[in-house]
């Protein structure tokens, strides 16, 4: 009986960042290898947010926006983040900003980046098959322990229990930004007012930091960001408006599952 | 005699119930036959052209609906005991189907709660057909501003697929993209919890 209980690889979950990290190693490794893999995978992240954490007045992003940190003295990561942010403000048209609260707060980029560098290591480190899942934000490459693709649902808006679309793939970077959870915390920058007109917006890309940037700056943009979404090269997504429409580029790693049980009432 | 004379009357009222219903959207000549065929008594030779009519117009029109019309003809010598309405109702290409739909699925409206903004409040109902969500109805809406593009305008000059009703996927899933709640740890531990066990 055990043995059915049991499968290869090996899944863990750890608090940090205000958020749950979960890792899922799905290759076939010794139990040693995979808990010394998940012990390097957490320590980073924890490491992330003792740096990047807005929460912590001690963090290096604190001390460098008051100052107390200058450019020429900072982390080789903080560097890396501040040229990354500023690269993503112009290439959002601006909507994109780590200083749209008033203070710096590149949060926005640095949970899905972070998601991102770890799983490039596992990569490096032999472990091909993993999903890491950083607060929402995910990062999957090869197989699920399953044999199959990796199955990434998109957490339904209106319902927290259910998802409203269903991504499969070996290689993807699936950034999800909505309203649903914090309220319109996220400010369109150029307004300086909380942005509105859709609800949930997801980015399908390679690298994740870029994907939840994009998926930050398209919620920022409003209905405009379906266009701009629509526009972009490289990227997939999938958004639901405030009206809960829902929209998918034509090119998403979609498996659309159950189609409706019957045709709608028109 | 007399069931005769009743069976032919069934069928002249429910033909022409069928016409009017038919002919409504469409074709004048429907209505110029009509009033010809219902004052003057039925007699069998009236019944003919008053049987024909809906053929010859529909066909005229391209719509498909000569089909469903035709294969009522043959049958109405059974309908006569049952008042002619329902048959007509029946077969009738919209508005029998919305009645006959209307009580199967018990409708649930789910309204979400109100969000201020400093443009306005936004507030949106859904309604609820099983586990299925078939419709979403902003209740509130901002105005002003961008806000006043709709989902509608956009989807004109959009090369994705969508607009339509967003809709749950009960689906196996080995992880979740979602925004997430940042204070409520509480939430977050189980739900990772959750998806440790599965």
């Amino acid at each position: 009986m055990p043995a059915a209980m049991t499968r290869r690889g090996l899944c863990r979950v750890e608090q940090i960042m205000g958020t749950a990290i979960t890792l899922d190693l799905a290759d076939d490794l010794p139990a040693a290898t995979l808990n010394e893999l998940a012990d390097e995978v957490f320590a980073w992240m924890r490491e992330v947010d003792a740096r990047f954490s807005t929460y912590r007045p001690d963090s290096e992003v604190c001390r460098f926006d008051r100052g107390e940190v200058l450019l020429s003295e900072a982390s080789a990561e903080l560097r890396f983040v501040l040229e990354a942010c500023a690269d993503l403000w112009g290439d959002t048209d601006g909507f994109f900003d780590a200083y749209a609260t008033g203070r710096l707060d590149p949060s926005g980029f640095v949970k899905g980046w972070a998601a991102q560098v770890a799983s490039d290591r596992l990569l490096a480190a032999g472990a091909a098959n993993h999903c890491v899942n950083a607060g929402g934000d995910v990062r999957v490459r090869g197989l699920a322990p399953s044999g199959a693709p990796w199955r990434i649902g998109i957490r339904h808006p209106w319902d927290a229990m259910a998802t409203c679309l269903v991504l499969t793939g070996t290689d993807l970077a699936v950034a999800t930004s909505g309203v649903y959870e914090r309220g319109r915390h996220v400010l369109d920058p150029r307004r300086g007012a909380p942005a509105s007109g859709l609800r949930s917006v997801t980015v399908v890309g390679t690298d994740l930091g870029v994907a939840d940037a994009y998926a930050t700056a398209a919620l920022a943009m409003g209905v405009a960001g379906l266009g701009w979404l629509d526009r972009l090269d490289g990227h997939g997504h999938a958004v639901v408006t405030d009206d809960g429409r829902q929209y998918h580029s034509a090119d998403v790693p979609a498996g659309r599952l159950a189609p409706p049980a019957s045709p709608l009432v028109d | 005699m007399r069931r005769a004379l009743l069976a032919i009357t069934g069928l002249a009222a429910s033909t022409t119930a069928l016409v009017v219903f038919k002919g409504s959207p469409g074709a004048t000549q429907v209505a110029q036959n009509l009033p010809s065929a219902q004052p003057v008594n039925p007699t069998p030779q009236d019944v003919d052209p008053s049987a024909d009519p809906p053929v010859e117009p529909v066909a005229g029109a391209p719509t498909p609906s000569v089909a469903p019309g035709t294969p009522s003809s043959p049958k109405p010598s059974k309908i006569t005991a049952r008042p002619a309405g329902t048959r007509t109702t029946t077969k009738a290409p919209s508005a029998p189907r919305t009645t006959t739909k209307a009580p199967q699925p018990t409708n649930r409206r789910v309204t979400g709660p109100g969000v201020d903004n400093e443009y306005g409040y936004v507030q949106v109902q859904i309604v609820v057909s099983g586990n299925r969500i078939v419709d979403a109805v902003a209740l509130s809406l901002p105005s002003g501003g961008e806000s006043d593009i709709h989902s509608d305008d956009v989807s004109g000059r959009y090369d994705g697929t969508g607009g339509e009703v967003v809709q749950k996927q009960s689906a196996n899933v080995n992880t979740v993209s979602g925004a997430t709640e940042t204070s409520n740890s509480y939430k977050q531990s189980l739900r990772g919890a959750i998806e440790q066990a599965f």
